[in-house]
């Protein structure tokens, strides 16, 4: 007898038909709806009046034919199979270790051509913008000498290079690879969140969440013409290639933290799926301003390195001193022109919160062009009438300190006390350049199998940008779903999870 | 190939090859216990724990079910088996890049399936049933290792690893059989049986030389058969073509210097004769091959992962 644990999980199989017109399941009232809530927000999947948009169609028929024990087995073989190719991450708790999956949901999220056609000019426009910013402020600087931008907030940020002051990164390309979070707001437009510029993440649970839904709803999937993806790692190896004149022969390797970053499993994915060197920092050498990797048969020159290391990492001897992960003499090796780094350092100052409130602009003074995708409405507090808009509404506000990440620093109007606002206020009059304000934001709701039963959970969307001779955007990106009820936290550490996006064809 | 992925490939086969011959000697024990007397039984698990753990005497009052418990799941015992799968699989998580999906797979599902089982859970009963399995799917690994895997330097460390550390699992359990053959509570005929099926060598054994059982003839066969797969002569053969495959453009003079140590110990097996060993010298013609192994091992690191970068530069 097989152990339970030990069967044939791989096998997603089973009957996959496209049902005809039958049946109509209505959301808050019929299996597999009953528990789905339509709210304020904008659901990807229904109608206000409860009825499934047009791309959903065959999705929805599916749904509501599909017996729910098969879902959940399906469910349970998408994490078995995670769990055995090792997608996990490790929990450390009381010095135990515990592996864990990011939880992933089988129903997929949907994007038509058309918005997709949007979403990539955005975007386009987007890395563009930011990358003329970045020459802009390690060269000239003539976006501050015009005033556009204020000094202060660029040379007082923490992470502005001094370091890459006038040196020629290839085809000004500081950002080579852009995870870009946006959300869908309540009129169904897509807004941008945030521009991860350093070294996004999430790349391979793109691709893995792929694998997923196309095994779980095989039919949908082929009757629905979904644009493919599996050809973004020979993306990336593309553009890491077009950094250096003499592509073909390039030696290119990505660097990791090693195997205790949560991230580790892409870093090998990565590594595996383009057919390059996966390299921790003490493989790595420095000699006479020339990178080498130590080989069996000796020591091998790296002209190429896509580091998924934070700045402060990479070169003990230049950032910080106490770091074991990075490369002591890389960041000479690099200023000598000797090999390329991507994403070049210093990315970081141009996505924080406060330099985001300027990327319109710097996208109407860059490129003369009004922005395709619309930034969620920010005030900068620094900014007169901003502040006192922002001081007069502090109950409907979200306020961020800039320098801040991770819920630090942060009020949320809605929900704090009188005099928690009141405090705030203090804070903000005291030091207006700090801080900035949002609405509070309302993500999209998109379908998600859980409990039992399909219900609307909140969802962001993370496409990722490569730039590097040119712009290439895959047609697809990680949806990040808020697996608990009414939550708005996508993060995987609070209970997200993430699933498949099908950009379609038309 | 990258110095560390090298080293962590060796080590992964060497913890895999470790597990193997740590589950195999639980099977075979557990399944021969019921033909012995309690007494003899003792004796033959003491020399399973002496094998796999190097520890001489066994704890007192240890029974079947808490020497099977050391040796499988204890988390203290640093050679369990299931010590030796969680180490051969951090190893392999580190060169996931350099593996096929197939055999880290194939790892990470059987240190999954080992990993939360209890003592309690096997022993209601056939405990045999659960190693014998897990045997199954480690032949299974090896097979898919062999069909997915190029056979290139990345394979050739993994084989490296496997029969050194044969070498010197298969010496540790000759010498502990053939050191107590004069001794009173020594091996008797049914503990050379079983030796020869902790080697899964009781059937070609038998291809060989019939059914009549001699301990010069086991000797013999798992000391110089140059076909059987577990047999000293035949896993030196691997590491020498293994030795002659690694670090293809390394120079002459580090590569020399490996060859040389291999050739030697090549040398040593081929020309060995049974005859001269009986009385006393199988003791000390293995000690010499676990020493051999044992400087191969540092001159392979030596050459190839850990030489100071200032030496080529």
């Amino acid at each position: 007898m097989q152990h339970e644990a030990f069967a044939n999980t791989e096998d997603f199989g089973g009957p996959d038909i496209v049902a005809g017109p039958g049946r109509i399941a209505r959301p808050g009232q019929d299996a597999p709806y009953a528990d789905y809530e339509l709210g304020r927000p904008y659901d990807e999947m229904f109608t206000p009046d409860g009825k499934a948009r047009a791309p959903y169609a065959a999705m929805d028929s599916r749904l509501s034919t599909l017996p729910l024990e098969e879902l959940n087995r399906r469910q349970q073989a998408c994490e078995q199979s995670f769990l055995h190719q090792g997608i996990t991450f490790t929990v450390y708790n009381d010095n135990k270790a515990t592996e864990r999956i990011i939880p992933t949901d089988l129903i997929p999220r949907i994007i038509t051509g058309a918005e997709w056609a949007r979403l990539e000019a955005g975007l386009t426009q987007r890395i563009l913008a930011l990358n003329l910013f970045l020459r802009d402020i390690y060269n000239d600087g003539r976006v501050l000498k015009d005033g556009v931008v204020p000094r202060s907030m660029i040379y007082g940020s923490r992470h502005y290079r001094r370091e890459m002051r006038g040196l020629p990164v290839p085809h000004g390309a500081y950002v080579n690879i852009c995870g870009s979070d946006l959300i869908r707001n309540e009129a169904g437009d897509f807004v941008v969140l945030e521009d991860n510029l350093r070294v996004p993440s999430g790349v391979s649970y793109m691709l893995a969440n792929r694998d997923v839904a196309r095994r779980a709803f095989p039919a949908v999937f082929r009757s629905m013409g979904v644009r493919p993806i599996e050809h973004y790692p020979l993306e990336l190896l593309a553009t890491l290639r077009s950094l250096v004149p003499f592509q073909e022969e390039a030696t290119i390797a990505v660097l990791t933290p090693g195997v205790f970053n949560s991230a580790y499993f892409e870093h090998a994915f990565l590594a595996r799926q383009m057919g390059v060197e996966l390299v921790e920092g003490r493989d790595l050498l420095v000699n006479d301003n020339v990178v080498y990797t130590r080989t069996t048969s000796g020591l091998k020159r790296i002209d190429v390195i896509y580091r998924r290391i934070d700045d402060d990492f990479i070169d003990p001897l230049i950032f910080r001193e106490d770091s074991a992960l990075g490369v002591p003499g890389l960041f000479n090796a690099y200023r000598a022109g000797n090999v390329m780094i991507a994403n070049a350092l210093g990315t970081g100052v141009a996505d924080d919160k406060a330099v985001y409130a300027y990327v319109p602009r710097l996208i109407r003074y860059y490129l003369a062009e009004e922005p395709i995708l619309d930034n969620v409405e920010t005030f900068l507090c620094r900014e007169d009438a901003s502040l006192s808009h922002v001081l007069a509404n502090l109950d409907k506000l979200v306020v961020k300190a800039v320098g801040e990440s991770g819920g630090y620093g942060m009020l949320v109007g809605p929900h704090a006390s009188q005099a928690e606002r009141d405090d705030f206020a203090r804070k903000i009059k005291a030091d207006p350049e700090n801080y900035i304000a949002q609405p509070t934001i309302q993500l999209s709701t998109a379908p998600a199998f859980v409990g039992g039963g399909v219900e609307a959970r909140h969802v962001d969307l993370r496409p990722f940008i490569l730039h590097g001779a040119e712009t290439k955007i895959v047609p697809g990106a990680l949806t990040r779903v808020a697996l608990k009820r009414g939550s708005l936290v996508v993060n995987s550490s609070q209970g997200g999870g993430s699933k498949d996006t099908w950009v379609l064809s038309n | 190939m990258l110095s560390r992925v090298a080293d962590s490939l060796y080590w992964m086969s060497r913890y895999v090859e470790r597990a193997e011959h740590t589950t195999r000697l639980i099977a075979v024990k557990l399944e021969s216990m019921v033909e012995q007397t309690p007494e003899d039984a003792a004796a033959s698990w003491a020399r399973v724990i002496q094998a796999l753990t190097g520890e001489k005497t066994a704890p007192a009052h240890a029974d079947a079910f808490a020497i099977t418990r050391r040796l499988a799941f204890d988390r203290d015992n640093d050679t369990s088996l299931i010590n030796s799968l969680s180490l051969a699989r951090d190893n392999a998580r580190q060169v996931r890049e350099a593996l096929s999906s197939e055999v880290w797979e194939s790892l990470n599902r059987l240190y999954l399936r080992l990993q939360p089982v209890t003592m309690d859970s096997i022993w209601v009963h056939t405990p045999a049933r659960l190693f014998r399995e897990a045997l199954e799917e480690m032949h299974a690994l090896e097979g898919v290792t062999y069909s997915t895997l190029s056979h290139g330097e990345g394979w050739y460390f993994l084989e490296l690893g496997r029969h050194i550390e044969r070498v010197q699992q298969l010496g540790r359990l000759l010498d502990i059989h053939f050191s107590a053959a004069q001794a009173e509570n020594g091996p008797k005929y049914f503990d050379w049986l079983v030796l020869l099926k902790f080697c899964t060598a009781f059937e070609p054994y038998t291809k060989r030389y019939t059914a009549s059982i001699r301990p010069q003839k086991i000797a013999e066969f798992l000391l110089f058969d140059p076909e059987f797969p577990h047999s000293i002569c035949f896993s030196v053969d691997r590491m020498t073509e293994a030795l002659a495959r690694v670090a293809p453009g390394a120079p002459p003079a580090r590569r020399a210097a490996v060859e040389r140590l291999a050739g030697r110990m090549k040398a040593a097996v081929d020309f060995g004769q049974v005859d001269e060993l009986m009385s006393g010298g199988v003791a000390a013609f293995i000690a010499d091959i676990t020493k051999q192994c044992e400087q191969i091992h540092k001159q392979l690191y030596a050459s190839y992962i850990t030489y100071g970068a200032e030496t080529v530069l």
